[in-house]
């Protein structure tokens, strides 16, 4: 039972209230008169403000037209178990197609912390290799560096990543287990804008993957977290041929519209898959998105669909398609960020033995796969020492695949992190992969822990 | 470049202010022109002019275009709702020429006892006026283009209620060293005193940068607290203008050929421009809150005017500096020539410029 108040309380505070009022009323006044008086004053100085002479000093890349950037991402990496999703009692064969041998990914590059099979046999569905097992290892993860270049007198540029990967396995000669030292030339274009009142512009050469979203964040300075997600294997390969990229605004709605296409040797599957080289068939391969981009003031939303069809480029016959397609999202929302992304891809049979970048492999399966991801990151910009930002993110993220006449796999994984922001130029990034598999795959310890400390210079 | 183009108005300047005073007392000269002045439609409410801009100094040759057009426009304004027996807009017209910075001695004092008599007659009370400028005017051709100015602005202009007298002030001048591969020029350069409290600056007006060739002109432009600016796109393409430096962060939005936006900065700091579509666009809008202060040009020299003596500490701000360099200064009767000061060239561009939700964008790809 609750008591009542005093009856004497309420005129009392009666009484304080009509003290206080004049009090209260006078104060900004007396305070006015207390404070020394603010003094503006018409400045007799107004510069009209300073451009260099030299119109290439006024771009975000001052004083050159010559860039060279890059950076280096080391890592201290510890998975569980020996570092593969591979069983120890799991006799099935091939031992790839049973398990997902990119879940104990400890780096940007997607490598596996392990892909010893134990000496079973495997069929070319099989990432590059970090090499380290399960034990917990210091790594240099790549060596980056990016050379641009831009046409003083025409609207041209050319740009070159060249990476080096050094590993402490593999052979030269013969590296199925992917964890030899290499060097990448991952990409390589000339890039040409014709028209200066339109946002168009084509590009030759190698270059990243038009399908999807995960592109654009697949080097370790860009993605926030460390890892890539469980269906970036098959979206974010780089490729040769030729690219068209154009948007159009629409400035009443605050939106615009963009086309990405790309015809290429190898569609947009990662190097290990299939090699992006040389064209087996002949016959390119043909991608797309179609972006709409909603660009307010404190929210921007990016939404897209992807497309991807033409010969799978491990094998010779140019009648075994592969077939992709997938939409994307991305919503920034006052520091949050979201972006998550689905896709289905189907791989025809084919008639020879399958060639990838890691090698021959006989079998060539039909393949049929199916998974999406949804990340959130929350970043805020912190003035602490050398701190500039910090970001929290979390994504979930699962994949459904089957090789025609194997077990169908299903695999979940939880990955959360954080990212400090230190300087301009340090990224310090910690975070852990829980993998689980749901359906077809043998229950092992492969959750990874992983860090990276990433210098862009 | 920017001097010698800037030297050419300065000679002009005696004939321009002649002109203006000559048609004051010849109404007929100017009749034509004034039908639509009577009916309230002047054309100094039409600033800023629609004079294209392709370079820096297209800018500054611009800037001097519209100062004199809008110094003859007050004038003319004023005379005419004088002669129409409007004392309230001619008195508004006239102080809010007198309170132009840098106005001609000779303008001040034909204008100023007019002013006061047209107030007198339009039955209020003298203006508070910036004190009669006693040596020749500070640099027209330094000065910035003026924003229009309403007729009724007279009841919205800040009070100038500054202590030293014009007489007292004195000008600071030196060179900046430093700044990296990029060199001194553009450094922003302020005053703040140390033995006492330093005036809260008017905001400037009619500040403009424009969006010309996928670059922001100028580069970089300091203004004061409050101070208004024009965001103007003056390529055949869609801009926009954002900035993520907090607490002066904004976003213009979309907007095309010869749109503009005008954006208040509030708070003093750096604040980095950059353009959603165009990854390579980077500008600086540098803010102070002192009345005292400069930029500097590309060989580093700068000239603070008008300051009062006193002890003083000397900010220096660089885009390729991560600190800011400070020094005190006293400034004696005479002012100061040769102050040195050395910023930092330890900041690097930025490897990826962000786009307005922060997420940094490679610029190899897209547009």
């Amino acid at each position: 039972m609750r008591r009542r108040p005093p009856v004497i309380v309420i005129p009392v505070v009666g009484v304080a209230i009509v003290l206080a009022l004049p009090v209260w009323v006078a104060a900004p006044t007396a305070w006015a008169q207390a404070l020394p008086e603010i003094v503006e004053e018409e400045s007799a100085n107004e510069p009209v403000g300073y451009t260099p002479a030299d119109t290439a000093a006024a771009t975000a890349s001052p004083a050159s037209t010559l860039v060279l950037t890059g950076y280096v991402d080391v890592g201290f990496v510890n998975a569980q178990g020996d570092g593969t999703s591979f069983a120890p009692g799991d006799t099935r064969l091939p031992a790839d197609y049973g398990v997902d041998p990119f879940a104990t990914a400890v780096n940007s590059r997607g490598d596996a912390a392990s892909t010893a099979s134990g000496g079973r046999f495997v069929n070319g569905f099989l990432p590059y290799s970090a090499g380290v097992g399960g034990r917990p290892s210091f790594l240099i993860n790549t060596i980056n560096v990016d050379v641009r270049f831009t046409a003083p007198t025409a609207p041209v540029m050319v740009f070159t990543r060249l990476q080096l990967v050094p590993r402490a396995g593999g052979d030269a000669g013969n590296d199925l287990d992917g964890d030899g030292t290499r060097v990448v030339a991952e990409q390589a274009f000339g890039r040409i804008t014709p028209f200066e009142s339109t946002e168009l512009a084509l590009a030759v050469g190698k270059f990243d993957s038009v399908f999807g979203i995960e592109y654009l964040e697949n080097q370790a300075n860009l993605r926030t977290g460390i890892t890539p997600s469980l269906i970036a294997r098959y979206t974010t390969g780089q490729s040769i041929g030729a690219k068209l990229f154009y948007r159009l605004q629409i400035a009443p709605l605050w939106s615009a519209l963009s086309l990405n296409a790309a015809a290429t040797t190898s569609g947009t599957m990662v190097t290990s898959l299939q090699t992006p080289h040389a064209s087996l068939t002949g016959v390119p391969v043909g991608s797309a998105r179609l972006g709409y981009e909603l660009n307010l003031p404190r929210v921007q939303v990016k939404a897209g669909a992807s497309g991807l069809v033409g010969p799978r480029n491990d094998q010779a016959d140019a009648d075994s398609l592969q077939r992709a397609w997938g939409v994307d999202v991305r919503v920034h929302w006052f520091g949050l960020a979201f972006s998550g992304e689905y896709l289905v891809l189907d791989q025809d049979r084919g008639a020879g033995p399958k060639r990838t970048g890691l090698g021959q492999f006989p079998l060539p399966s039909a393949f049929h796969v199916e998974g999406f991801y949804a990340q959130l990151a929350y970043g805020r910009d912190v003035t602490l020492g050398p701190l500039r930002r910090a970001t929290v993110y979390a994504r979930g993220e699962q994949r459904h695949a089957r090789f025609e006449g194997f077990t169908p796999v299903k695999v979940r994984r939880l990955t959360a992190g954080l990212r400090l922001d230190l300087w301009d130029s340090l990224a310090l990034k910690g975070e852990v992969l829980m993998n689980r598999e749901v359906e077809g795959a043998p229950t092992v310890e492969n959750d990874v822990y992983a860090t990276s400390v990433v210098w862009t210079w | 470049m920017v001097t010698s183009i800037a030297m050419r108005p300065r000679r002009g300047r005696a004939v321009l202010v002649a002109a203006a005073l000559g048609m004051l007392w010849a109404p007929a000269a100017f009749a034509a022109p004034a039908k639509d002045a009577r009916t309230g439609g002047w054309l100094g409410e039409d600033l800023p002019l629609p004079l294209p801009v392709r370079s820096p100094q297209d800018l500054a040759v611009k800037a001097v275009i519209e100062r004199q057009y809008l110094l003859f426009n007050l004038l003319a304004s004023g005379k005419i709702a004088w002669d129409a027996g409007d004392y309230a807009t001619a008195a508004a017209k006239w102080e809010t020429l007198l309170r132009l910075p840098g106005v001609d001695a000779e303008i001040d004092r034909h204008i100023r006892p007019l002013a006061a008599e047209a107030r007198a007659k339009a039955g209020g009370t003298a203006a508070m006026l910036p004190p009669v400028p006693s040596a020749p005017a500070a640099s027209v051709v330094t000065s910035p283009p003026t924003a229009p100015v309403s007729s009724g602005a007279v009841g919205t202009m800040p009070s100038v209620l500054a202590s030293a007298t014009a007489a007292d002030r004195v000008t600071i001048s030196g060179t900046v060293s430093g700044g990296g591969a990029a060199g001194p020029g553009g450094a922003v350069l302020w005053l703040r005193r140390t033995d006492g409290r330093t005036p809260r600056p008017a905001p400037a007006r009619g500040k403009i940068v424009s969006q010309r060739g996928k670059t922001f002109i100028p580069r970089v432009l300091a203004v004061t607290v409050g101070t208004k600016v024009d965001f103007r796109n003056d390529d055949e393409i869609f801009h926009n203008v954002f900035s993520l430096s907090r607490p002066n962060d904004f976003d213009t939005g979309l907007y095309k050929a010869g749109g503009s936006y005008t954006q208040t900065f509030k708070q003093p700091g750096p604040i980095q421009l950059l353009c959603n579509i165009h990854s390579s666009m980077i500008g600086y809008v540098y803010v102070v809150d002192t009345p005292y202060y400069a930029q500097a040009d590309a060989g580093g020299a700068f000239s603070i005017k008008g300051v009062p003596t006193g002890e003083y500490e000397l900010g220096a701000w660089h885009e390729a500096a991560s600190k800011i360099a400070k020094q005190t200064l006293t400034v004696g009767p005479g002012g100061l020539r040769g102050v040195s000061i050395q910023i930092a060239g330890d900041k690097k561009a930025p490897a990826f410029v962000p786009d307005k939700s922060g997420r940094p964008r490679q610029p190899q790809l897209g547009y």
